[in-house]
């Protein structure tokens, strides 16, 4: 009964996201799930792609800065994992298919620009408010 | 720019340019247990384009995370939902065992199934409820959620709860019920599963509900994997996966079969959830016969290693997947769950597209929505 599970995570250049994204799709592979982490410097984000019990991972950083393209040419079902990065993340995802224009959360939009899921650190805080950073709680 | 034309372009010639009308459909339905909301494109009475709205109850749960100890997260990842509570209690300590590497004892592997396969059971039955009430049919709403009070009388004998079990815990589980209590427990839902029979049958060959759900909503099989559906919206269209079949807990060593329909319609979609129920009751049975003595519980002392772990589980609404990762500290540095629900919103939309719009309800209902698992 039991089949063999494989996983595998595949670091790549943001750049190639779309030729890797289209090679999957076209060798039947299926979308499982889009990640995003924040990091002060941006996001990392992963991409998983399953072909029965084997999932194949791209992963890859974007500074905050860059933006990414949309997978949603190959991938329509992408749509709502690009909007939620989007409002939740700040991650600049260009031409969904499907674009929502943040309102997936519509509370997702916080009043200094920041979005609710940002990596918010001390020294970044500190160096906004012009003062050096101090302990206590985060 | 408008929705409409945000919509442009989105499914397979759904576009919103030849809608005559627009009908706003939610977040408060009658048929809607949770809040969602559709635009609804009209041409007359067909859907030209469903443009769907959620984040009425976003709880940034994945983000409490890193405020938390590894450990008293799971009572958090356990409320993400009342209805898969277990499992996602599950699933989060199966990932972080993963980076702790650490190895569940046999009996508490056992156990998980056990539960599982209850929260699949109930989950359906309390599905065949919701999709009867919204076609009318009053009287099999009340016999489907009846015979759903005796499996919650079991999960709340031997957890001591009947929506949040609170028995999932990293290295295995926090009760231990005997051999015999599970013994009487099944004894107990032998009346339950003779009406859960005699339902199904309703379900199945009435011809009321055929008249509704039959040729509704059909996804192909294709649409059915582009558009990656999960759980009986995928196995309702001809396609055979069950993240169960990966072995997690005890399912490497239970025989137990798939529910394939080929339809693609909500008439399969419903008989693949009526076929799981029976498969469940199967496995139950199969895990009180065999469930092996010992421990329940692998203690974990110290601080966790640093890595990140992916685990995919089956839950009733489909494959749900998990991801932890560890900074080393005792808090996590990130958790996300990809709901099954999330997954199939885009067969959803599509689904409607053509269709009736006294159809609608029917059709957001056989893909067994749980908002509260998809914002998390």
């Amino acid at each position: 009964m039991t089949e063999k599970e494989t996983q595998s995570i595949s670091p790549i250049e943001p750049g190639r996201l779309l030729v890797e994204t289209d090679a999957l799709r076209a060798a039947g592979w299926r979308i499982v799930q889009v990640l995003c982490i924040g990091t002060p410097e941006g996001a990392e984000l992963t991409y998983s792609f399953g072909l029965g019990l084997e999932l194949r991972s791209l992963r890859f950083t974007l500074p905050a800065a860059d933006s990414l393209p949309s997978i949603t040419p190959s991938y329509p079902a992408a749509f709502l994992y690009e909007n939620e990065i989007r409002d939740l993340f700040g991650v600049k995802i260009e031409r969904i298919q499907g674009d929502w224009d943040g309102r997936v959360y519509d509370v997702a939009e916080g009043k200094d620009g920041k979005k609710p899921f940002s990596k918010v650190t001390i020294k970044a805080i500190s160096s906004e408010e012009g003062a050096a950073p101090s302990g206590g709680a985060r | 720019m408008s929705q409409a034309e945000q919509h442009d372009g989105q499914g397979d010639g759904a576009s919103a340019a030849g809608a005559s009308s627009v009908i706003p459909f939610g977040p408060q339905h009658p048929v809607l247990p949770e809040p969602l909301h559709f635009d609804l494109y009209l041409e007359d009475e067909k859907i030209v384009a469903a443009v769907p709205q959620i984040g009425y109850i976003h709880r940034g749960l994945e983000l409490l995370v890193d405020k938390r100890d590894f450990m008293d997260y799971v009572h958090v990842a356990e409320r993400i939902c009342g209805i898969c509570s277990f499992m996602h209690g599950m699933g989060y300590c199966e990932a972080v065992e993963g980076i702790l590497g650490l190895a569940v004892p046999d009996r508490a592997r056992w156990l998980r199934t056990f539960w599982c396969e209850l929260e699949r059971a109930h989950s359906h039955l309390m599905w065949i409820g919701l999709a009867a009430d919204a076609f009318g049919f009053e009287s099999l709403f009340q016999a489907s959620w009846k015979a759903r009070e005796l499996i919650l009388d079991v999960a709340e004998e031997t957890t001591g709860g009947r929506v949040i079990y609170g028995s999932a815990i990293v290295g295995g589980v926090s009760r231990d019920p005997s051999d015999e209590t599970l013994v009487r427990c099944m004894r107990a839902l032998a009346p339950a599963r003779k009406e859960i029979a005699a339902l199904s049958r309703v379900m199945l060959d009435s011809p009321t509900v055929r008249h509704r759900l039959q040729g509704v909503g059909v996804i192909t099989k294709e649409a059915a994997h582009r558009l990656g559906a999960v759980g009986p919206m995928l196995r309702a269209s001809g396609v055979d996966y069950d993240a169960r079949r990966r072995g997690y807990a005890a399912y490497g060593e239970i025989e137990f079969q798939t529910v394939v329909e080929t339809a693609g319609d909500c008439m399969a979609r419903a008989a693949v959830r009526v076929g799981e129920i029976e498969q469940s009751f199967a496995i139950l049975d199969k895990v009180v016969a065999g469930i092996p003595g010992g421990p329940v519980v692998e203690q974990f002392k110290g601080m966790p290693p640093a890595g990140e772990s992916f685990v995919r589980l089956e839950q009733p609404r489909g494959e749900v997947v998990y991801y932890v990762r560890s900074n080393g500290t005792r808090s996590m540095e990130r958790f996300r769950v990809r709901t099954p629900t999330f997954a199939n919103i885009p067969a959803m939309v599509e689904a409607m597209a053509g269709q009736s719009l006294a159809d609608v309800p029917t059709i957001i209902l056989t893909i067994d929505p749980c908002i509260s698992c998809t914002e998390r």
